[in-house]
């Protein structure tokens, strides 16, 4: 187990916690909201891609049908829950999206219950050997995807109307609302992505941790703290931070013995801690202005 | 809105009135009450003054906290192994207090310059730490397994069974903590707290010392979390990693606001609530009641978001209203279901238009509905 074996393990973290962190952003972006149900909202439907599954149908089509299911979850939620608190002040906003948490990870243990459950992955299960480090198939298929889901963003936000209609919308709700566009369509778009990108995330992550109502609970501290480096509005910021902080967190757990594996969680946090006191913006973020 | 805001809420006298008697009540009831019940109650008030903590800080001071359940644990654990190792009860409980508050103030030095959600994420994290380092110290803390602990038995003089101890000793600390956490917030120290938490520029610019401030009410908060589990291990004698799960800091949160922010009686509420609910639910395993916290809670922040105790007093201010209401619309004229239906719809648009649309047809029909 050398550096380099923890750095590809940690890529492969990363690269899960970078999906979740983008839904984050893309969230938080678009309403200024953090979003701590997101984690949540993809176990949900992970769970429903594993009755998928369970019923007979491929994993691949499975986990695409809840990707695609998230998306009205994440539409409604914007729609029925978080506009109601459109321009209330933080605290109420945190605490809806806290409430959803717990409300959904009671749905799910009332409806599935709380023993884990193994989850099939998408990638087969083999080990490539490349110069003393071994390397799964998964572990490449999730940086892959990630890639894949990065580079569909770009061309969506840079390349598309819908995508510069949506970076409208988050740069300033009422001048876009002025020129014409559909403000509130294209929110519930940006949750309906959000929510899909977050079911993506729990999908590829649940064939380690195994299926469990709390299981993205540590994710989202990760992916929290990936969003918070690399600034809540950058998505490519926050891409690079989950990397980085797979990476250190797995090599902190190897060589630093107070951290070990169970306590590598403290690694984000003080990554987090030491990010917003030094620079709350982030690094790749812009400076917020507030008018008093 | 100034004068209602103004207006005394409830009136002293009915106020120390209701005091006395849900004093001498509860001053009974062990008596009467089977052990479980009372157990039920101690643990309600070993929860109030977590929550009266959590209120201090999120309530008053406005700063979000999803982590009072690590300085639970803290409390707790300390009251758990000094008993253990046999503390005098009273060192305990100052040890139960200060210990959370230090640690309290030392994650408040990062997070006084935070606020929002910022706050709220690293606050959060705080549980996912404690859960880990409970088991890491498993010399200390008994791991997993989790720490049973000699104490709150009834001296002998009392002759009182263990239960009725428990309840009276934690039922007196407990009140004698949210008497304390209800003068703290009294005049200025009120008065600062909600400037800071309304617009933290303005309290600067008017010399409030925000960071101190901010700073005092970060320990205390957290100390009154540790007290609440000095008292919650007094009666159950028992702790164990999983009374600080992540879940809890939010489910506190949740309590809170359904109870009812910057409000003592609230607190009281938002602890009955945390500890009835799995019982209602019939099951003691805490993550299923998720589901109603989380439900419960979506609720009132739609339709009552000055939680339980701020629709009570609400309820109150209108009360002659209400009774003139319900008065009127008890011999209910009879009129035709269409109209009515009409008449149903007009009332929610004057409602939403704080009662400025062109009364049509709702000033011909009283109706218990409107508000």
């Amino acid at each position: 187990m050398g550096a380099l074996q923890q750095v590809v393990d940690g890529l492969s973290a990363g690269s899960i916690y970078a999906a979740l962190a983008l839904a984050l952003v893309l969230v938080h972006r678009a309403t200024g909201v953090v979003n701590f149900a997101q984690g949540e909202m993809g176990v949900l439907m992970a769970y429903v891609a594993w009755s998928l599954t369970s019923a007979g149908v491929p994993v691949l089509v499975a986990v695409l049908a809840a990707m695609a299911l998230s998306f009205p979850l994440g539409v409604a939620t914007e729609r029925f829950l978080i506009r109601r608190f459109h321009g209330q002040d933080g605290l109420v906003i945190v605490v809806v999206t806290v409430g959803l948490l717990i409300l959904l990870n009671g749905i799910v243990g009332a409806i599935w219950g709380y023993v884990s459950k193994p989850f099939p992955s998408l990638f087969p299960n083999e080990v490539i050997r490349l110069g003393g480090v071994a390397v799964t198939v998964e572990q490449i298929g999730n940086l892959v995807v990630l890639l894949a889901v990065v580079a569909g963003l770009q061309i969506i936000f840079l390349r598309t109307r819908f995508g510069l209609s949506l970076r409208a919308v988050a740069d300033n709700r009422e001048s876009s609302a002025l020129s014409g566009l559909a403000v509130n369509r294209l929110l519930m778009a940006g949750w309906g992505m959000a929510a899909a990108l977050g079911t993506l995330a729990a999908c590829l992550i649940a064939p380690k941790i195994f299926l469990d109502p709390s299981m993205m609970n540590a994710v989202l501290v990760y992916s929290l703290a990936a969003a918070v480096l690399g600034g809540l509005d950058s998505p490519v910021g926050a891409v690079v931070a989950a990397l980085v902080i797979g990476v250190a967190e797995n090599i902190a757990g190897a060589y630093i013995d107070i951290i070990g594996t169970d306590l590598k969680i403290a690694v984000p946090l003080l990554l987090m801690v030491v990010v917003l006191l030094g620079r709350p913006q982030g690094i790749f973020g812009r400076r917020e202005v507030v008018r008093v | 809105m100034n004068a209602r805001i103004r207006q005394p809420t409830v009136p002293w006298l009915v106020r120390v009135a209701a005091v006395v008697v849900a004093l001498a009540v509860l001053v009974i009831l062990p008596q009467q009450s089977t052990p479980y019940d009372n157990l039920q109650i101690t643990l309600v008030a070993a929860w109030a003054v977590v929550i009266a903590g959590l209120n201090l800080l999120t309530g008053y001071a406005g700063q979000i906290s999803l982590g009072q359940a690590a300085f639970f644990g803290i409390g707790a654990y300390t009251t758990a192994i000094t008993a253990l190792h046999g503390w005098p009860v009273v060192l305990s409980f100052a040890l139960a207090f200060l210990l959370p508050a230090t640690v309290g103030a030392l994650v408040a030095i990062p997070a006084v310059r935070l606020r929002g959600h910022a706050l709220a994420m690293i606050t959060i994290s705080l549980p996912l730490v404690a859960v880990p380092l409970a088991k890491r110290l498993d010399g200390l803390t008994g791991g997993s397994q989790g720490l049973t602990t000699p104490i709150g038995s009834a001296p002998t003089w009392s002759g009182l069974a263990d239960d009725q101890w428990a309840y009276y000793v934690v039922l007196t600390v407990a009140a004698a903590l949210l008497a304390l956490a209800h003068v703290a917030v009294r005049g200025r120290t009120g008065r600062a707290l909600s400037l800071i938490r309304t617009s933290e520029v303005a309290a600067v610019t008017t010399g409030i010392p925000v960071r101190r401030y901010k700073m005092v009410v970060f320990a205390l908060a957290s100390g009154y979390g540790g007290a609440g589990g000095f008292l919650y291990v007094y009666c159950v004698r028992f702790v164990s990693p999983e009374s600080l799960d992540f879940l809890l800091g939010i489910t506190l949160l949740c309590s809170l606001v359904v109870g009812g922010l910057r409000s003592s009686a609230g607190s009281v509420v938002a602890a009955c609530f945390y500890v009835y609910v799995p019982n209602l639910v019939g099951d003691i395993n805490p993550e299923k009641s998720s589901l109603i916290y989380g439900a419960v809670l979506l609720l009132v922040l739609l339709f009552a978001p000055a939680g339980i105790a701020g629709a009570a007093r609400g309820l109150w201010r209108r009360r002659k209203l209400l009774a003139r209401k319900l008065a009127t619309s008890w011999p209910a004229p009879s009129t035709p279901t269409g109209y009515l239906a009409v008449a149903g719809s007009t009332e929610t648009s004057q409602e939403e238009n704080g009662g400025l649309t062109p009364t049509r047809s709702t000033a011909s029909n009283p109706s218990s509905k409107t508000r």
